[in-house]
């Protein structure tokens, strides 16, 4: 017996399902249980098996969007007569087309609108005076009269019809149609190959008490040009650089001494002072001060500075031109001065260009680790963590220390694991020793 | 696919045969006979019994009444045994037949699993034959209860199985235990002039099913001079002479009963001695623990029907045979527990399925009850057999048919309504508006069901 195959329900809440392969072909013998045809929706992608066994006879749908159990194929012994099975399916077709119709947007209609009205419609004076007094577009209903011409009884086929689809009633268990009349379920909303019982209408009236609950809303905006922008920025950088994460702790103990001492001279930032570490270091390690342009590295005697600024809109990163001959003072001057510009909108383009390395800081977060996107076409980045006490264990007994993540992202192509690794260490000593910056 | 299935009974034949249709290559090792206990010593040999005893019976009691006289009616206990033996036989001929059919591999001895791909199996003569497998299928079952009471190894004290086999009648038996089997063992030798005497410790024989339905074959069971004594403890068995000496123990006192015979029929336990299952580390504690796959706590084992310690019903065996092979060859299946009829086949029969009315007062259910006595059916008069009723427990809310309960003649067959209706979530109207025979049995099953809203045609309000 043939058997008409549908767009499967595979989710409680599932309507439409994409179908986008056939592992089949038409004329294929199909055992019962053999993966037929691939269907993705939102949220997976299943494969459907054959539900019986036969010949592929017809491809109804060979891929896209279809509403569940909207016919697609046609499973049949290899000589049956599939005419019958072909004209149901081809029916709901139809019908399905109805309703898709109110769905499509306005340009859609107003094309569809246009072009109907340029084709004469033929229908007999009763059929029209009929449509007209239920409300019928009878550019709609196909005619059975000579000729294609529409009468009388083509309109009430067509009301009838249009009155089927919209009582489609699902098969359902007499106690789940009592349960879904007491709570108020409308069964046709629940999709379900088999019958509907009545744990499916109690799960799917919980269903609509969460989503009743959650009132869910999803809002659709345009990106600024600055998202934009950012966004356009960290997916090429993703796929372009071939980036590295590494991570190192170091003690923070002397850093902040330094900062205690200088507090009477001028209050700095732990930014600051790794800001002009980091122009020492990265010196030392031109690689990770590089940009790669095509087969070329370019490296540099100098170091500007890309600091990472948070702003509501997005990020923005002012550079510190020339840092690596600027004293922690200036420097100090400038990040706040650049900081307050990005703040309210006035960074000329000039003071966002020229990065050779960027640092980026979400140790005020309380982030102890991540990953930070290399601002391309420079190689490297640093992140900058929270800084957390850590017990140590020193000559037998625990001593805490104030301990700080340092999280480097950086680009294989130019600066290798070894590389990277000795530049942070190299960090390290610095971020551990401060004094070594007036050697 | 090679399925190992031990145990030939029902759950483990019906096992190896579903296995066959969906192209699995299955072995199925039993060491004692197809069929397992329900064909050769449980279910089948006992109906046999209370079929003759049954049409004995009536005539006896009811025959002149019914237009029948006769001169001289007797069992003959010789040819009812052979006759037993027959059914028995062919029955399992029969399975055989089918087994073979289907190309199950069939080993005669006791299996034994020793790996996690292996069992050996000792086969009768003695040899051990290893067999491999993928997925292995454990059916079994159960044997009967024997607890440490002080003699119970007197001579004379039988189980179940042995007392189908009996040479002659006994003049006296008491039966330990008045369950399911208990009562219908009394049945049978009390309607054939046995003097039997049933001593149960609970307040109620078959405490199990509704008491609105037993007090039926509690009334039916007296009348044919069966003593119940309820609420009782047997403390010691003792020989007398030919006879065995029963002391009970109840809040009237101590007491000595006395008897040719006794059956104990206090319940059945798991057969899982043996099978290899510490070594698979397979979780059992009362019974195989199995999930809703049937599938124990080592993944390629599988365990079905009494030696899973649930419901010991032959029924459930099979059905849960059916769910472990197809979830084995990757059809989704899951066995619905609440249809289980649950059938005692008695005179009067009773069965039932789905919530009792204690049940539903326990799981706090809002529950209304329809009911029908049979002395208003046409059918239970031609048959002689007017007590009895049928009883629906259904859902205020929705109507929905939690249950259905009957005593009378045919509840066994006329229960499957009830099941029918719980697996199709059916509500009284389905029941109401569904056209039954006149006359059958079954109209009273539709009157129950019009009782619910007090509107049976064949009642007065």
């Amino acid at each position: 017996m043939g058997q008409i195959i549908v767009m499967p329900k595979l989710g409680l809440t599932m309507t439409k399902g994409n179908l986008i392969k056939w592992f089949k072909k038409e004329g294929d013998v199909i055992k019962k249980g053999e993966k037929i045809f691939s269907v993705e929706t939102d949220k997976l992608t299943n494969d459907i098996e054959a539900a019986c066994s036969g010949i592929l006879r017809k491809i109804i749908v060979e891929s896209g969007t279809r509403e569940i159990l909207e016919p697609v194929a046609i499973i049949a012994d290899k000589d049956e007569d599939i005419s019958e099975l072909l004209s149901k399916a081809s029916v709901s077709e139809d019908t399905n087309k109805v309703v898709e119709k109110e769905e499509v947007k306005k340009e859609v209609k107003e094309e569809k609108k246009s072009s109907n009205n340029n084709k004469r419609v033929k229908a007999s004076p009763k059929a029209k005076r009929l449509a007209k007094k239920e409300g019928i577009d009878i550019r709609l209903v196909d005619g059975s009269g000579p000729g294609g011409v529409i009468n009388e009884e083509d309109v009430l086929e067509f009301i009838e019809n249009m009155k089927k689809e919209a009582e489609k009633k699902v098969k359902t268990s007499p106690t789940a149609d009592k349960i879904a009349e007491n709570l108020g379920v409308d069964v046709n909303n629940i999709s379900k190959e088999d019958r509907v019982m009545k744990d499916d209408v109690i799960e799917y009236w919980n269903f609509e008490r969460v989503q009743e609950m959650a009132s869910p809303k999803e809002t659709t905006k345009d990106m600024s040009t600055m998202r934009k922008i950012i966004a356009d920025r960290m997916h090429s950088s993703q796929q372009v650089t071939a980036s590295v994460n590494y991570n190192l702790s170091v003690d923070t103990t002397e850093m902040q001494n330094l900062r205690k001492q200088l507090k009477p001279f001028y209050k700095i930032t732990y930014t600051d002072i790794l800001v002009k570490i980091l122009s020492k270091v990265l010196l030392e390690y031109p690689e990770l001060n590089a940009t790669m342009s095509g087969q070329k590295i370019i490296t540099r005697n100098y170091v500007n500075m890309g600091i990472a600024v948070a702003k509501e809109e997005g990020l923005l990163v002012p550079v510190v031109k020339y840092a690596n001959v600027k004293g922690i003072k200036g420097i100090s001057k400038e990040i706040k001065s650049l900081a307050k510009k990005a703040k309210i909108n006035s960074l000329e383009p000039d003071e966002m260009q020229g990065a050779t390395f960027t640092i980026s800081n979400l140790g005020m977060y309380g982030m102890e680790s991540f990953t930070p996107i290399i601002n391309h076409p420079e190689v490297a980045i640093l992140g900058v963590n929270t800084i957390k006490d850590v017990a140590h264990k020193i000559d037998g007994e625990l001593k805490f220390k104030p301990m700080m993540n340092l999280s480097l992202t950086a680009d294989h192509r130019v600066v290798d694991g070894s590389k990277a690794a000795e530049f942070l260490n190299r960090l390290k000593e610095y971020i551990e020793n401060p004094s070594i910056l007036v050697l | 696919m090679k399925i190992l299935i031990i145990g030939g009974g029902p759950g483990g034949y019906v096992s190896a045969i579903r296995a066959a249709q969906l192209g699995a290559d299955v072995t199925l090792i039993e060491k004692k006979y197809i069929g397992g206990t329900c064909l050769n010593v449980g279910c089948i040999p006992t109906k046999v019994l209370l079929n003759t005893v049954d049409l004995y019976d009536t005539l006896m009691k009811d025959g002149s009444a019914l237009g029948i006289d006769f001169e001289k009616l007797a069992v003959n206990w010789d040819t009812l045994q052979n006759r037993k033996n027959n059914i028995v036989s062919d029955l399992v001929g029969g399975v055989e037949k089918l087994l073979e059919a289907d190309a199950v591999k069939v080993l005669r001895g006791t299996g034994k699993l020793t790996q996690k791909n292996k069992a050996e199996v000792t086969l009768l003569d003695g040899s051990v034959e290893e067999v491999t497998f993928d997925k292995a299928i454990l059916a079994t079952g159960s044997k009967v209860t024997i607890v440490p009471i002080p003699g119970i190894d007197t001579e004379g004290i039988l189980t179940s199985d042995e007392i189908l086999s009996l040479e002659e009648l006994p003049e006296s038996l008491c039966i330990v235990g008045g369950g399911v089997i208990g009562s219908e063992f009394a049945s049978v030798f009390s309607r054939l002039g046995v003097d039997v005497t049933i001593v149960e410790m609970l307040p109620r024989i078959i405490a199990t099913m509704e008491e609105t339905l037993t007090q039926y074959l509690d009334y039916s069971l007296k009348d044919s001079g069966v003593k119940i004594l309820t609420e009782t403890k047997v403390t010691k068995f003792g020989k007398n002479g030919d006879h065995i000496d029963i002391h009970i123990d109840s809040a009237e006192g101590k007491s000595i009963l006395n008897a040719e015979k006794v059956l104990l029929s206090i319940g059945r336990r798991p057969v899982v001695e043996g099978l290899g299952l510490e070594a698979l580390n397979i979780d059992q504690k009362n019974g195989i623990a199995i999930n809703e796959m049937m599938q124990t706590s080592a993944e390629n084992i599988y365990a079905i029907g009494d030696c899973t310690g649930g419901v010991m019903l032959a029924h459930v065996a099979s059905a849960q045979g059916i769910a472990a092979v197809e979830n084995i060859m990757t059809i989704n299946s899951k066995m619905d527990f609440k249809t289980i009829p649950y059938c005692v086949y008695t005179k009067p029969e009773i069965a039932s399925v789905g919530m009792t009315e204690a049940d539903a007062k326990e799981k706090n259910i809002d529950y209304k009850v329809g009911s029908f006595p049979l002395s208003g059916s046409g059918k239970a008069m031609i048959l002689n057999e007017g007590e009895g009723l049928v009883k629906f427990i259904i859902s205020s809310e929705t109507e929905e048919i939690l249950g259905m309960h009957m005593v009378g003649p045919k509840a066994t067959e006329l229960i499957v309504e009830g099941a029918l209706a719980l697996r199709l979530e059916a509500t009284v109207d389905e029941i109401v508006t569904t056209i039954h025979a006149h006359p059958t049995m079954s109209e009273s099953v539709q009157e129950a069901a019009h009782d619910v809203f007090k509107q049976a045609i064949h009642l007065m309000y």
